[in-house]
């Protein structure tokens, strides 16, 4: 019963002074000033990233950099319906997708336009969904990666079945889910964290924590860090700083190894920031603090591994060339298949509704070609 | 007190009433708040009423409705807003199974006046899950009112009485018209909820629709004068109960019956108007009613959605059949 | 070469932006993506970025101004292929033609919301009638709108077949519906108005006087308490032809009742036998074929009084008349030599003969030489009339509805299928011996069609 001094003290009771301290820190290889950490636990899971590795990261990060803003550009000019700019992401989702194998399967969300360019992708297949022309810009099977998910969190489930699956058919290969801080606030999200703890399923849950859930702070879903929340699913968790391409990667390389070696879900937390608006109809003015994007543009994960390689003296003028000559026929492709795609054809709305045929279907679309060549067969 | 509003600010103003009428309502949704909602019908009502009364809630749909089932329980009176129409669904549960439920559940002990504001509806070109009419599944659930709105003075009107019923009402909102604008008389004493309107009189058949294919219907029935046609159009605004008197009254007059939503064919909207309408009027009709709808097809992808939506054309191809005029089912002949 | 920039929809169903401020002027040379404007849309603030490379020819709208999604913004002149190699490769920007208004499709992905103001919607076919119908009675607004008539689809059928307006009809069922019967009495009255025939003659076709006449019969009008329709046309032919007969001809008709029960099982047996497979086999066939046999034993009803030659003719063979209504009027064309014909052939020369008529390709031909004829007035739901003869014929057979009916059948009360029989036969030709045996004869034959085998 409610009574004012139970409202007075709620945390009187013994077992709820004995929550674990919040995890804050966050790992950490690059920091911001393009400084190098000894990180001896996941060091060792990086090894192989030499000077030319090192050099092809940067290159993947500047790409996809790129390809967004171009989008951008061409949802201003019409081009596009939307856009959702992953600007401030492109560590977390290549250091991410990099790891993986090309039998691993993903599952994301729709801001995960490096994941998919990493997976192999064509230009042009990652904007059909924009410009409208299709609801998936390739087939899932191609590239693992399954169609981007509109519905908050529930390919999470979707990454989770799949991940019982491989453990069903033996095979090694790992499914991993990508979601927003928002989506955690999901049932299908958290129901996902049960179902994979309870049949150990080998599936990476990969939140890329970017502060905003369209306009709102990631302090309504999460009061406490959202990496916290899986050990109460029984779901190992890391935070790692998600503007650093090497530390989501060693994460990503620590959280595989345990799904293929039978340990089961890992949950990642990616700590990183939404540089640009939610979508190319949002407005961050009217709810983002000026001073912390300030803060979040000073940790901006390009710059800081530009100047790591830098110091290493990796970033010579002639790699500064290349990069930026990739960077210009990237965006110059992509422009123009956007720009040159063919718009499909009116009966094409209903195709792949069924695999079997479907007697109202096929009368509503007898009816609708007989209405198209009876408007268009002249006009007044 | 006149103004000229978009439908956009139509709801919010009379949000803003609601909410200055009585401190038991309360808003819930995702971005309502800073941002004022993703079509800005909330703009300003957190500066004006605090954060205790218009809440931005986590992202969690079936969780929104729950704990509006709670507070209503507690006696307030939350106006939820579920963002776009294609993210109503996992609310289902909580809206369906409990909320059109609790009051028989309870004998009438416990009220549940909870307004849902739903954008809904295609046109804007948008990706998937944001261009869906879902109302036929609410309109046949028990214990739930159903109303759309297809202009600025029947948003402002309506929306205050949904926050003033007792019962559940989802109110769906046509965004593709969220900016069309329109009179808006601040102190008209709404009227009750549940009546259609006629909003063009004619003669010769009778065009029901409701929400953002109003704007459309009222297009056609101009273009029909052209053919010597005279369409009598009727917004609905109530999708349950559905006003049949009014809709009765014209296909007495006319006796012909076409109707036209965004959702699909089968199960939806028109095939319960048509079924009622035969039943009342079985001797009045000269033909049997049409329906022009979206097709038994996901919304499509935005460059399709042309050729899915009910548009001039197909609503007067459908008059055409009705009056047994040239169409395309007969097909054109040279001449 | 000049392109202009139009206002796309910045943001999900957006239908108009204010232009607040823009970063170029005329002459500036822009590249592909630089901001070159600022916009507020009811959403947002957001930066135009070019969508061209090329010089600045024209700033279309000044800042403050609110500007339609669709409308022309901005032109650009570019130089050559050179510098715009991508875009000139690619599906060019789409735009609004400067001359035209913003319609719903212009820069938008999709089609956008529909554009305020613009011109008055218009349809992209125009509506015609059907070739087959009747223009419509006149401008929209000039029609009278009023409660409708209620009835079923099928007596709306009947009646527009029959040419009858239903406005004209008082109804007699429930709730004041019109019925099938009501349809029918109101071809009576037609008929009786224009032709001065007594009530219950049946003659088909001159029901559809309505439909034949240039002027519809409509309802009168308030203030107006008759309406005239001149007589001429098909109209006139027929009642000219049916007073000539009623009023030369003296008219004997007789009745005769029975029960055809058993002739309704074997047209349900012809039905699914082999030699009527993909054939029309109806009670009319039946009645023709009982006809044709009854003319042997009575051949004074196959007969012609010639006043002019003073002679009798007697004809030995049958050209059968059939009355059909058709959209047209009346129409009695014959089938020749119908004696000849097996039941089969005589079965497919109806469903012929009812089908040509009704598509207007009767030929004058087969609408003379008929020897005598047969009205089927069941199929209007009635059960007997006074037929009044084809001219120059001496006999005419009305067969009335089938009904079930209680009806003595060996002894006691059962439902029967039960049908009237109408002779109306000339009696300067056949006296009333003749006329009642060739009556009962027929009668005999459905009742039951074993005795077909004695007449033969």
């Amino acid at each position: 019963m409610r009574t004012e001094a139970a409202l007075d003290s709620p945390r009187e009771n013994a077992d709820m002074n004995e929550w674990p301290e919040p995890r804050e820190e966050l790992v950490q290889i690059l920091t911001p000033d393009g400084e190098r950490l000894e990180q001896p636990l996941y060091d060792r899971w990086i090894s192989d990233i030499d000077a030319d590795a090192l050099v092809a990261l940067l290159e993947d990060l500047t790409v996809v950099r790129r390809i967004d803003v171009e989008a951008t550009a061409l949802q201003r000019q019409g081009e596009l319906g939307l856009w959702p700019p992953l600007l401030g992401q492109e560590a977390s989702q290549i250091g991410s997708a990099r790891a993986l194998r090309e039998d691993d399967f993903v599952f994301t969300s729709y801001r995960e336009n490096a994941v998919a360019y990493c997976r192999g992708v064509q230009l042009g297949d990652l904007v059909k969904v924009w410009r409208g022309t299709a609801f998936s810009g390739w087939n899932p099977f191609d590239v693992g990666m399954a169609t981007p998910q509109v519905i908050i969190g529930a390919q999470t489930l979707h990454a989770t079945g799949y991940a019982m699956g491989c453990k069903k058919d033996g095979v090694d290969s790992v499914a991993v889910a990508y979601f927003g801080d928002g989506a955690t606030s999901q049932g299908d999200v958290n129901e996902a964290m049960i179902f994979a703890a309870s049949f150990n399923a080998p599936v990476i849950f990969f939140c890329q924590n970017n502060h905003w859930a369209i306009s709102e702070p990631v302090g309504l879903q999460a009061v406490r860090p959202i990496a916290d929340r899986a050990p109460g699913f029984g779901i190992p968790s890391m935070r790692v700083d998600g503007n650093d391409v090497l530390a989501v990667m060693a994460a990503t390389r620590i959280a595989l190894d345990r799904a293929r070696s039978g340990g089961g879900p890992t949950f990642i937390e990616a700590v990183t920031y939404r540089m640009g608006p939610h979508t190319t109809s949002d407005d961050p003015s009217k709810y983002e603090d000026r001073a912390s994007h300030e803060e979040w543009a000073a940790k901006d994960p390009i710059l800081r591994l530009t100047q790591y390689l830098e110091g290493e003296g990796i970033l010579t003028d002639e790699v500064r060339a290349a990069v930026k000559s990739k960077a210009d026929d990237v965006a110059r492709e992509f422009r123009a298949e956007c720009i040159g795609m063919a718009n499909p054809e009116p009966m094409t709305v209903f195709d792949n509704v069924f695999a079997e045929p479907h007697s109202a279907l096929d009368r509503q679309k007898q009816q609708f070609a007989a209405y198209l060549s009876y408007v268009e067969g002249s006009t007044r | 007190m006149s103004e000229q509003l978009t439908l956009s600010r139509a709801i919010g103003a009379g949000l803003r009433r609601a909410l200055a009428d009585d401190d038991r309502v309360l808003l819930m949704g995702e971005d309502i708040g800073d941002l004022g909602g993703v079509f800005r019908v909330t703009d300003g009502l957190k500066a004006e009423f605090g954060a205790e009364r218009v809440m931005d809630t986590p992202l969690a749909e079936s969780a929104i409705l729950g704990t509006a089932i709670g507070l209503a329980y507690r006696g307030f009176r939350p106006v939820v807003e579920i963002q776009f129409d294609g993210f109503i669904f996992p609310a289902f549960d909580q809206i369906v199974a409990q909320l059109g439920k609790l009051r028989y559940r309870t004998g009438g002990a416990v009220s549940m006046p909870i307004t849902i504001r739903v954008p809904f509806g295609g046109g804007i070109g948008s990706v998937e899950h944001h261009s869906e009419s879902p109302e036929a599944y609410f309109a046949h659930t028990p214990g739930l009112r159903v109303v759309s709105c297809s202009n600025p003075q029947d948003a402002y009107s309506m929306i205050r009485e949904a926050i003033r019923s007792d019962d559940p009402v989802l109110f769906f909102e046509p965004k593709r018209r969220y900016w069309a604008k329109g009179e808006v008389d601040l102190e008209a004493e709404p009227e009750p909820l549940g009546s259609a309107k006629v909003v063009v009189t004619g003669a010769d058949v009778t065009l029901v629709t409701y929400g953002p294919l109003v704007a459309t219907a009222i297009d056609a029935a101009a273009a029909a004068v052209e053919d010597g046609v005279s369409v009598e159009v009727i917004d609905l605004r109530s999708l349950a109960p559905v006003d049949f008197e009014t809709v009765e009254a014209s296909v007495r007059k006319t006796g012909r019956l076409v109707i036209t939503h965004e959702a699909a064919q089968s199960g939806g909207l028109g095939a319960e108007i048509a079924a009622s309408i035969t039943d009342r009027c079985f001797y009045h009709l000269e033909a049997a009613p049409q329906r022009v709808t979206g097709f038994d097809v996901p919304y499509p992808p935005a460059k399709l959605e042309e050729q899915y939506l009910p548009d001039l054309d197909r609503i007067l191809d459908a008059v055409d059949r009705v009056l047994g005029r040239e169409n395309s089912l007969t097909g054109w002949s040279a001449k | 070469m000049t392109r202009d920039f139009t206002l796309p929809d910045l943001g999900e169903g957006l239908t108009e932006s204010e232009l607040v401020a823009w970063h170029v002027v005329v002459g500036d040379l822009v590249e592909l993506n630089q901001p070159i404007a600022e916009v507020e849309t009811a959403k947002a603030i957001v930066q135009l970025p070019s969508p061209f490379a090329g010089v600045i020819s024209a700033l279309y709208v000044e800042p403050g101004t609110t500007v339609t999604v669709g409308s022309p913004l901005v032109a650009f002149e570019l130089d050559g292929p050179a510098d715009v190699e991508v875009v000139d490769d690619a599906e060019p920007v789409p735009q609004a033609d400067a001359a035209a208004k913003p319609a719903r499709n212009a820069v938008l992905v999709g089609y956008g919301p529909p554009v305020e103001g613009g011109e008055r919607p218009k349809r992209k076919r125009a509506s015609r009638p059907l070739p087959a119908q009747v223009a419509p009675a006149g401008p929209a607004a000039e029609r009278v709108v009023q409660d409708t008539p209620r009835s079923t689809p099928p007596v709306r059928k009947l009646a527009a077949d029959l040419g009858i307006d239903l406005a004209l009809v008082s109804g007699t069922g429930d709730a004041g519906t019109i019925t099938r019967s009501d349809v029918l009495a109101a071809t009576s009255t037609v008929t009786e108005t224009a032709t001065s025939v007594s009530a219950g003659t049946v003659s088909a076709g001159t029901v559809s006087a309505g439909l034949a006449a240039p002027t519809p019969v409509r309802a009168p009008q308030s203030g107006e308490r008759e309406t005239r329709t001149p007589i001429k046309g098909v109209r006139k032919a027929t009642a000219e032809a049916m007073v000539q007969s009623a009023f030369t001809a003296p008219h004997v008709t007789e009745f005769l009742t029975i029960d055809v029960t058993a002739a309704s099982e074997l047209l349900a047996e012809l039905r699914e036998s082999k030699a009527f497979a993909g054939q029309r086999i109806t009670m009319l066939a039946l009645v023709a074929k009982a006809l044709l046999l009854a003319v042997d034993r009575t051949p004074s009803v196959n007969s012609r009084w010639d006043d002019a030659a003073a002679e009798i003719v007697q004809f030995g063979y049958v050209n059968l008349g059939i009355a059909v209504a058709t959209p047209r009027g009346l129409m009695v064309p014959n089938i020749r030599d119908a004696d000849q014909l097996s039941l089969v052939e005589l079965a497919a020369s109806l469903t012929d003969l009812a089908e040509t008529a009704r598509s207007g390709a009767t030929t004058p031909q087969s609408l003379t030489g008929g020897t005598i004829s047969i009205t089927n007035v069941g199929v209007f739901g009635v059960d007997a009339g006074t037929p009044i003869l084809n001219p120059g014929e001496a006999a005419i057979l009305a067969m009335g509805a089938v009904r079930r009916l209680p009806w003595e059948y060996r002894g006691e009360i059962a439902l029967r299928d039960v049908m009237t029989l109408s002779l109306s036969f000339d009696h300067r030709l056949v006296d009333g011996e003749q006329g009642s045996r060739f009556l009962t004869d027929i009668g005999a034959i459905l009742k039951n069609p074993g005795m077909a085998l004695t007449m033969v």
